[in-house]
């Protein structure tokens, strides 16, 4: 999707949720890719997802096209829900069955039980998750969007709101500690 | 590990992509379900967005408004206050003279001080025993109040100005006062005219820019004071050339020999 198109979409969205929906279904891969990536649970990336979609519904019309773009915006929530979630580690899981409005009667625990048996069979990437996870939160965030989400420094600044300087010296530092934690090369 | 190989590992290594469907449409669901509930909030808040610059400079002119209707008038309060403090300006008040005005820039207040009537210079050596005020030739002052320091700065008194009356004028006067039931009811038939005179006219402060002036009041220009005398007595009337009438009748006070 073209910047103009979304930006039309984004209005209309707010009054349309039709438009909402169609938004929704472009970025709900992106989103719930990005959380899996970063606390590799298949069950906690789908409540972390669930709350960051609610918070876009919630804070939608509050949005403006200023600085930031969506796609951006999207990414910051679910940055926030993560930290909340890393330092927290208790997250208030989203219960659909709080929510009064009737859901599909499909029972998802199969498709939870393979994709997390999908998920197990990325070792290499699950032992490296593990160390990164191991890093304070400014360092995960920057490594993960720049290695996994492969985003450009300039949108990773956007996102988490920071110059693109420091978003540099974050990546250089994190790397650093990474290799720190990282067992050293046999000769 | 070397950095490069760190990075090469981060770069190439086999990410999870894992699709989740069922819990995509459940979601998507449930956010649609609470659309309509979230899109009511927003038009709540968005009301209050639209308006709130409104109700900020609304609070922002009643402040202001506030502050130039109450502050101007506590402000007015206090330089007269610091006046009356002064000995001269107490006395003048205590023999009958009031504040006129006071007009107040930056951090100064000027005061007008005049006496509440007007006091005629009166022969004092024929009516010696008129109130007190009149031998000290008062037309009035203005002071220059320091509101930061809450002190007189200056008091100047300020010239009568003298109108004189025209000869056609004086005749009209008389012709007034003659017919005037009010003098004929007060004043003896014998009583001559001692004096004709147009009252000095009192004076106003008038703004202009960060300076103040004292400007006299044009309305007392046709006015005048007939002098009555009868033996040892005196009386004064008070006529409106602009009405032709006579606004006032009054008793001088006698002559002491």
């Amino acid at each position: 999707m073209n910047l103009e198109k979304e930006k039309e979409l984004v209005e209309k969205a707010k009054k349309d949720p039709e438009a909402f929906g169609k938004l929704y279904d472009e970025y709900y891969s992106k989103i719930f890719g990005y959380i899996l990536k970063r606390v590799a649970n298949f069950e906690i990336a789908q409540d972390i997802t669930s709350e960051t979609f609610f918070k876009v519904l919630k804070n939608l019309w509050k949005f403006r096209w200023q600085n930031i773009s969506f796609s951006s915006w999207l990414y910051r929530i679910a940055s926030n829900e993560i930290a909340n979630f890393f330092r927290k580690k208790k997250y208030k899981m989203i219960s659909f069955e709080k929510i009064s409005e009737p859901i599909s009667s499909n029972n998802p625990l199969i498709e939870i039980v393979e994709a997390q048996e999908k998920l197990e069979r990325h070792k290499n990437f699950l032992i490296l998750q593990e160390k990164i996870s191991n890093l304070p939160i400014k360092y995960q965030e920057v490594i993960s969007l720049r290695f996994f989400e492969k985003k450009p420094i300039k949108e990773i600044s956007e996102i988490l709101g920071k110059r693109e300087g420091t978003i540099k010296s974050l990546l250089h530092r994190g790397l650093e500690k990474l290799r720190d934690q990282m067992p050293p090369n046999k000769h | 590990m070397e950095r490069e190989d760190l990075i090469k590992k981060l770069e190439e290594i086999s990410l999870p992509e894992i699709e989740t469907p069922s819990h995509k449409r459940k979601l998507k669901e449930a956010l649609l379900n609470k659309y309509f509930r979230e899109k009511r909030s927003w038009e709540i808040f968005d009301i209050f967005r639209k308006f709130a610059p409104i109700g900020v400079i609304t609070i922002i002119l009643i402040i202001l408004i506030s502050a130039n209707l109450i502050f101007p008038k506590y402000s007015l309060v206090k330089a007269k206050e610091i006046a009356l403090k002064d000995p001269q300006i107490k006395e003048w008040v205590e023999k009958g003279a009031i504040i006129k005005d006071i007009e107040i820039i930056k951090n100064q207040a000027y005061v007008l001080i005049q006496p509440a009537e007007r006091i005629e210079e009166v022969p004092t050596k024929e009516i010696p025993t008129i109130v007190e005020i009149r031998k000290e030739e008062f037309n009035g002052a203005l002071a220059e109040v320091n509101m930061k320091e809450k002190e007189i700065a200056k008091i100047e008194k300020l010239t009568p100005i003298v109108i004189t009356l025209t000869e056609k004028e004086e005749e009209k006067i008389k012709e007034i006062a003659e017919k005037s039931p009010e003098i004929q009811e007060v004043i003896p038939k014998e009583a001559e005219i001692l004096q004709i005179k147009s009252p000095s006219p009192q004076f106003k402060l008038i703004r202009k820019g960060n300076s103040v002036q004292v400007l006299p009041e044009t309305e007392d220009k046709k006015k005048a004071s007939v002098i009555y005398k009868f033996n040892k007595k005196q009386w004064e009337g008070k006529v409106n050339l602009s009405e032709e009438k006579v606004e006032e009748v009054k008793f001088l006070g006698e002559i002491e020999e």
